[in-house]
């Protein structure tokens, strides 16, 4: 049985509006290939497991990963699927190999958001007799979200604009990104209202991508690498469903995640000693909120936090330097290039938007509408 | 409408999800050979050899890239079939298959997997079995479309008898 978890690899597309020219095994065995040269590991020889991340509805099939199953080593071997964001996936993958049955997983989470249309596909994750039936997507619930929150603890416009300029400057850096740019709080502003609160810019762009990972034991990783980056910390909480049921402008499920996964990373004071976040921006408000959420700064300080520059490339905690969700990441894809940049921060292989010196990082994604469920992990060099 | 039965309601919904999928750059050349040539073209594993429909990316036994093309005769063998009495729906046009009608998958010569389609044959057990040689019916090249359509059916090739027993 082993101890610890270690990453020993990452591979990411180069993220892209449209990816027409190629299906969605084809797009997977892209990272997948990159990331077994890389190690230097073989498929057949090294993993012993492999996870892949979509969902059903967005691949337009049951069981999406059977689409898959060839390209990820999942052959007369073992193969499994998580249909949620892709820290579940790293969480998950962790798990096979603290309990000893696996030693080498292979990760890899991939959508082709340019297939089908995501107002109809997040229209079916709602409940279809209270909900669905009004049209419902993620966009309008997000809305009720950022305004309850703006009302609750007086966020600005400004400062949920602030977020985008910030990381579409910081997604220059990226060369995984495909949205980016030098935007004022004005430009951002005046881009078309979607609904209200929520202006274009402040909406994470649809896109096509795979990321893919490998996870191994302390063991096997000390054999693959001088060093890996271990997974020091995981936890996942559930909030209820209905937006009746929570205060959208509370985060108690991201709350109980981080202090959980902070416990297990031996974590006192997470604004002390993480050095780097990657968190999902789906929209831009929502990187304030989960600042909060993961105790960066206190209940309604989300704003403040932002202003003060600590969240910036150069700040004391920067937050998404790779420019997140905004800069262009598939969903369900984007817990997994969260988890891969915070692992790049730790390697100091982050190039351009490198941060500095990363002892800590920490990766946050969350699944369902206005973060319904989330997800942390604490990567380390240590 | 909201349908009540005694006090029980439930709602119709219509969960219609658009897709546009890509075939992928295998399948793109598969599908503009059979278009432009007619012709079948398969994919062999530089390792175990294996030739596969559909042409895909990785073979799956030895994980290593595809990348040799192989074509295939327009004949092969049937190695299963089912008369279908399920009126399908065709999902590129919505409308059911009208039935009887048979499937079948036919290892077409050279090749090491099957191609599954309708077989253009009387739906009866007498005159479809196992071992039945067959071969593919295209389209007529101008009405090709370049989608598996394009094959029209599979149809038994002349002067074959079921084997007795």
């Amino acid at each position: 049985m082993s101890d610890r978890v270690a990453i020993v690899g990452i591979a990411q597309s180069k993220f892209s509006a449209r990816r027409p020219e190629v299906n969605y095994a084809e797009m997977g065995y892209e990272v997948i290939e990159q990331v077994l040269n890389n190690t230097g590991l073989e498929m057949q020889k090294d993993i012993d497991n492999s996870i892949s991340c979509s969902h059903d509805i967005w691949d337009g099939q049951t069981i999406s990963d059977i689409g898959i199953t060839d390209v990820i080593g999942g052959h007369l071997r073992n193969e499994e699927k998580v249909a949620m964001d892709g820290t579940n996936m790293v969480l998950y993958g962790a798990i096979g190999i603290l309990s000893g049955e696996f030693e080498c997983s292979l990760l890899m989470a991939h959508t082709k958001m340019s297939q089908t249309n995501r107002n109809i596909v997040n229209n079916d994750a709602f409940d279809p007799i209270y909900t669905r039936i009004l049209g419902f997507d993620y966009t309008s619930a997000a809305a009720l979200q950022a305004k309850r929150y703006m009302y609750k603890y007086g966020i600005t416009q400004e400062q949920c604009a602030k977020v985008v300029s910030k990381n579409l400057a910081n997604a220059r850096l990226n060369p995984s990104a495909h949205n980016m740019g030098e935007y004022s709080v004005g430009d951002v502003l005046s881009s078309p209202v979607v609904a209200s609160p929520i202006h274009e810019l402040e909406i994470a762009p649809d896109t096509d991508g795979a990321v893919a990972m490998i996870l191994a034991s302390e063991k096997k990783a000390k054999e693959i690498t001088d060093n890996p980056v271990w997974i020091l910390g995981f936890s996942n909480c559930y909030d209820a469903h209905y937006l009746g049921d929570r205060d959208l402008a509370d985060y108690m499920s991201l709350q109980k995640a981080a202090q959980k996964a902070y416990n297990m990373a031996g974590i006192k004071n997470p604004r002390r000693e993480i050095d780097v976040v990657e968190l999902c921006d789906a929209f831009s408000y929502q990187e304030l909120l989960w600042s909060e959420g993961l105790g960066l700064c206190g209940q309604g300080e989300g704003g403040r936090l932002l202003d003060s520059g600590a969240t910036a490339l150069k700040g004391k905690i920067p937050v998404n330097p790779s420019g997140g969700l905004l800069s262009g990441v598939p969903e369900n894809v984007a817990g997994l290039n969260r988890a891969a940049e915070a692992y790049l921060q730790v390697k100091g292989e982050a190039g351009e938007h490198q941060v500095g010196n990363v002892r800590i990082a920490v990766a946050q994604g969350h699944s369902g509408f206005c973060g319904q469920h989330h997800c942390v992990l604490v990567l380390g060099k240590e | 409408m909201t349908k009540k039965e005694k006090e029980l309601i439930s709602i119709p919904i219509t969960v219609n999800v658009p897709y546009r999928f890509a075939a992928g750059k295998y399948m793109t050349k598969f599908l503009m050979e059979l278009k432009n040539n007619g012709k079948i073209l398969a994919i062999k594993c530089p390792k175990c050899g294996r030739v596969q429909l559909p042409p895909r990316v990785v073979c799956a036994q030895c994980h290593v890239k595809n990348d040799e093309w192989v074509e295939l005769s327009h004949e092969g063998t049937l190695v299963a079939f089912t008369i279908m009495y399920l009126p399908l729906t065709d999902p590129t046009t919505g409308k059911p298959h009208k039935p009887p009608f048979v499937y079948g998958s036919v290892r077409l010569d050279g090749a090491t997997s099957v191609l599954d389609h309708l077989v253009n044959i009387e739906p009866t057990m007498d005159k479809v079995w196992v071992g039945m040689r067959c071969k593919v019916v295209l389209r007529p090249q101008k009405d090709r479309i370049g989608d598996l359509s394009d094959i029209r059916c599979l149809e038994p090739l002349p002067g074959q008898k079921k084997p007795r027993g």
